[in-house]
């Protein structure tokens, strides 16, 4: 293969892999604002106590940290119910933005407890399979960073099977395309709610125990995520979840590809101008000319 | 949420005067008392200024940002770049204009205002048109790529920011002394609080809060709810340039880092909603509130010290949407559940 | 109720305010010095490295007795990691009046809090920070014992001149330390003929750096030059090995690659990485080995970083030059610091003016390898240096 063009697909590559976690940190975050209509500022965060919990169960009791997958999912679960049940709920009527403003104190407390109880130093694990790569056509390819793309997959087919093909997802349909009649039709929509933002953070922790292996935790380490995502899902078109999945992948594309060309030092840049665009331009994302939403 | 819930504020409330009044006179009481703990003073009062300017734009015309630092950092590299004889005036000779010599700050903060003016319009003309939190996000977004000017590019200095070595005298007194600082950040919390009172009884102030509380309505009204918050965009961006001067020549020093980040953005907008965006003076409470809080809990809290605004947040939108002044208010309380 | 409940707020905190300010009364008979460290926040990993140092040093002098018979006594204020509470913390001491002020590890904070201190006409000892603007252009009551920036720069690329490299290329955070280093390097690199082909920026909070370890595995250059955030460090490598970046040599021109959790963390993508430290246990000055056991035992059994060593330095040159002031008088101090030539478990630290600087310790830098999962020396001579490990021939 002529050097140059192996170089760009091993940019590409790379940065396909990098945005499917930022498809699934802005999947999550599609999922909430599509049945609720809040943006949640929290959802970095989220992600933070993902690794977190990943780092104290390694350090703890050696529990290898694609284990802690088991445990991550149904707490983060159990937390995001938790909180949109008997917290976010309460806001009742009020405007959306209310709701931003709790979402953005949440983060705060997360990310101020583990600073607490974790320090602000950043820690990681170091585990054997971290430096570990394989070569596929001329093409090096880190094992922890394709677990993470295929945990990305799967996540996305789970979602996608819970909401096409079973009762509840037709009822997290239902809710977030008229909250009104869902509840009309017997559809118990605070329980929808709570299991949606359920959902949300559960997906936020997965993405964290993927990232571990490949990255240092501390406690702010969700603003930067939480900042992607609201990337990843403006330029796939808030609560379009197939949008967030593309957007995501055309992050991680974009960053990758204007980086090696261009030069790293806009490289945040390039996906906030294009978020900017996008907002103006196309408020319903850059794919499908109608908002598809769930 | 649909009928206009604005009602024509009694001709002169003597209450709010009396209010501004006491906050100024215990401001200016502080370091009779206090006078050994400047710092704390002046860093304290100029944030309660930021949080009031803020207020303009986030109380008033009911626009959240959380790009404000954006500003605050215009005020202050322009002065300080200007201050910097090698740096801004160097530059403007090279084109023409003026001898090359350093610009007083006063002059230079004058222009910070202006440029931040000339930033909030575009700004604004381009993200007004978004509803509610999308305007949060872009201004998230817009102060960012700002950052990132600041630390890419070297006629900011880049990421070592800038340093001022001196500064010329303003009226025989130097602007390096705390005292004189302080009298100069309890001036700029009196020019915002004299500000949210003209705004508050004249034809802008209604016209905002008609805005605010439902846009179709008042532009049913004849109200042009873009021009309106514009308004309030380049009132709330020259204030908050005005202190961003002073809060450099507070530090001497300063790095994009400390000045230009989203946790600064956000502490200054919890400030004034914790105080009470709908309240006029509710921004300096929430100020000092919350960093008389951190000074007296520094030991217990200080590496989490944004864990209080974290949790006094999520108290305010849950229970006191009025914010602090809400609590003590019954037309404050009214107001802020009517949002 | 609910305005009772505030007034009772309001009250239990003015009387926590009171019980604080009472309870900082410190005893009186010894002779205060006033220092500053991050106890808590993002920096808090180096003021446990330097609350060690300082502990050891102030036990060293009261020892030996004090300073002219009266003991020491450290007063340390938090910083909290924060602008706003460095500045406070710096008022604070300034008003219990100590005769100088030792500062701590981040240039941000230290560049406002030293400004001040020198407008209260309180001498300032940094003995961490490593911004090359805190002593350039300086001022006349700010002293540095520790090297600045540039000497970060110097050291390595010395190493690369010295294994006769032609090409380099440079990963760099846009921190102001890191700015300065990479800054610095680039001239140094001119100046020895070394050709940059690779200079690229990053901002913090960067978790993927293949497309620029993608960029340099292209150019293929003798030298990879890697000025990070502590918390990159680890990353860096692991993504260098990942993509298959192979150059002569990588450089770490940060603290990050001199900590010992760097080996920890980075496991088998460390091995031969080479950094530029400020001081290591090897070095041969009077005591350095008895410094080390006592930083130590300091930091309860963990590896102490160089940030110990400074802290435990600046204790020993606020206490020398107190001596030879013979008062604590800030203006008699400021002489006798201007005058210090004392050797230390650090190095000898003497405050010139050169190259710009002012009140700046002219003191050269080490570097040292990972080699089989420890660091070994390698640079300069003075420390009997092992040989260099190259990636290829």
């Amino acid at each position: 293969m002529n050097p140059d063009f192996q170089a760009f697909v091993q940019t590409l590559v790379q940065g396909l892999l990098t945005g499917g976690i930022y498809a699934l940190v802005g999947i999550g975050l599609s999922l909430i604002f599509g049945v609720m209509r809040v943006i949640n500022f929290a959802h970095g965060d989220f992600l933070a106590l993902g690794m977190f919990l990943t780092l104290f169960l390694f350090k703890t009791v050696h529990l290898d940290p694609y284990f802690s997958l088991l445990i991550a999912l149904p707490l983060g679960f159990a937390l995001g119910y938790f909180i949109q049940r008997f917290v976010l709920s309460r806001l009742g009527d009020r405007l959306s933005e209310s709701s931003m403003l709790a979402t953005l104190g949440l983060g705060l407390i997360v990310s101020n407890m583990l600073l607490l109880g974790f320090g602000a130093q950043p820690q990681t694990i170091n585990v054997p399979y971290a430096n570990n790569t394989f070569t596929l056509g001329g093409i090096q390819v880190s094992i922890a960073l394709l677990v993470a793309g295929l945990g990305t997959l799967v996540a996305i087919v789970g979602l996608n099977l819970l909401l096409y093909r079973t009762e509840l997802g037709r009822a997290i349909r239902a809710t977030a395309q008229n909250p009104l009649g869902a509840e009309l039709q017997g559809v118990n929509t605070r329980t929808i709610q709570a299991t949606v933002f359920g959902l949300g953070v559960a997906f936020a922790a997965i993405a964290g125990v993927l990232l571990l292996p490949l990255l240092y935790a501390y406690p702010t380490v969700g603003e930067t995520f939480t900042l992607k995502a609201f990337v990843v899902t403006v330029l796939g078109g808030l609560g379009n979840l197939p949008g967030a999945i593309v957007g995501g992948l055309f992050l991680g594309g974009v960053e990758s590809l204007g980086s090696f060309y261009i030069s790293n030092n806009y490289r945040d840049a390039y996906g906030l101008i294009a978020f900017l665009l996008v907002l103006l331009l196309r408020p319903e994302g850059l794919f499908g000319k109608t908002v598809k939403r769930v | 949420m649909t009928a206009i819930a604005v009602k024509r504020p009694r001709a002169l409330s003597f209450g709010n005067l009396w209010i501004s009044a006491g906050i100024i006179a215990v401001l200016l009481l502080y370091p009779v008392f206090f006078g050994k703990a400047m710092n704390f003073g002046v860093s304290t009062v100029l944030f309660a200024g930021f949080a009031m300017a803020w207020n303009i734009l986030g109380g008033w015309a009911g626009q959240t940002s959380l790009g404000h630092a954006a500003l605050l950092g215009v005020g202050a590299y322009t002065m300080t770049l200007l201050a910097i004889p090698e740096r801004g005036p160097a530059w403007l000779h090279s084109v023409g204009i003026g001898s090359g010599a350093a610009i007083a700050p006063w002059w230079g903060i004058l222009a910070g205002m202006v440029l931040a003016v000339l930033l909030s319009l575009v700004w604004g003309s381009l993200t007004f048109r978004l509803q509610g939190s999308y305007f949060t996000l872009s201004s998230i977004a817009v102060a960012l790529i700002l950052r990132l000017v600041a630390i890419n590019e070297d006629f900011t200095g880049g990421s070592q920011g800038l340093f001022m070595p001196d500064l010329p005298t303003f009226f025989g007194l130097d602007l390096f002394d705390r005292r004189v600082e302080y009298g100069l950040a309890v001036g700029f919390v009196v020019i915002t609080l004299i500000v949210t009172h003209i705004i508050r009884r004249s034809r802008t102030g209604y016209a905002l809060q008609a805005v605010r509380e439902d846009e179709d309505g008042a532009r049913a009204l004849g109200i042009d709810p873009a021009r309106m918050k514009l308004i309030a965009f380049a009132i709330s961006a020259a204030l908050t340039a005005l202190g961003g001067g002073l809060y450099a020549i507070y530090l001497q020093a300063f790095e994009p880092h400390t000045l230009l980040e989203l946790p600064l953005s956000v502490q200054i907008a919890l400030m004034a909603i914790i105080g009470g965006r709908t309240s006029l003076q509710g921004p300096v409470i929430g100020a000092v509130v919350l960093a008389v809080f951190g000074e007296v809990f520094r030991n217990l809290f200080s590496s989490a010290n944004l864990l209080i605004y974290g949790v006094l947040i999520l108290v305010v939108t849950l229970f006191a949407p009025g914010g602090i002044m809400g609590l003590f208010s019954r037309r404050g309380r009214r107001l802020g559940t009517a949002r | 109720m609910r305005k009772l409940m505030i007034v009772g707020v309001v009250g239990a905190v003015s009387a926590m305010l009171l019980v604080q300010s009472s309870a900082q009364t410190a005893k009186t008979g010894t002779i205060k010095i006033g220092a500053i460290t991050a106890v808590t926040g993002r920096f808090a990993e180096f003021g446990t490295q330097q609350l060690a140092g300082f502990k050891v040093g102030v036990a060293e002098i009261n020892r030996r007795g004090g300073i002219n018979g009266q003991k020491i006594e450290l007063l340390i204020e938090d910083n909290a990691s924060d602008v706003n509470k460095g500045l406070a913390a710096a008022e604070r001491l300034a008003n219990a009046g100590v005769p100088l002020v030792i500062c701590e590890y981040s240039s941000s904070l230290v560049k406002a809090q030293a400004q001040y201190l020198a407008r209260q006409k309180v001498p300032a000892l940094v003995v961490t920070s490593s911004g090359d603007d805190i002593t350039k252009p300086g001022n006349d009551y700010i002293f540095r014992l520790n090297q600045p920036a540039t000497e970060y720069a110097r050291a390595l690329l010395n190493i690369f001149r010295d294994s006769k490299f032609k090409s380099m290329a440079m990963v760099a955070g846009t921190g102001a330390f890191e700015k300065s280093v990479a800054d610095a390097a680039l001239i140094f690199a001119k100046q020895y003929g070394i050709q940059v082909v690779e200079d690229q920026r990053y901002d913090q909070g960067l978790t993927d750096f293949r497309p620029v370890l993608n960029r340099i595995k292209s150019k293929n250059p003798d030298g990879v030059l890697m000025v990070s955030y502590a918390a990159d460090s680890v990353t860096l490598m692991r993504q260098a090995r990942e993509v298959g970046v192979k150059p002569r040599m990588f450089a770490g021109g940060a603290a990050g690659f001199a900590l010992p959790d760097f080996i920890k963390d980075a496991g088998s993508a460390a091995e031969n990485v080479v950094s530029a430290t400020a001081w290591i246990q090897e070095l041969r000055y009077p005591g350095t080995q008895k410094l080390h056991v006592e930083l130590v035992k300091a930091l309860g059994g963990a590896e102490p970083s160089y940030h110990a060593a400074q802290a435990y330095a600046g204790v020993i040159a606020a206490a020398d030059a107190i001596r030879r002031a013979g008062s604590t008088d800030r203006e008699k101090v400021r002489a006798a610091l201007n005058t210090t030539n004392i050797q230390t478990a650090f190095g000898p630290i003497v405050f010139t003016d050169f190259d710009g600087f002012k009140n700046q310790n002219n003191l050269t830098m080490v570097a040292e390898q990972v080699q089989d999962g420890k660091f070994v020396p390698v640079y300069p001579r003075s420390v009997v240096p092992k040989a260099i490990k190259f990636e290829r021939p």
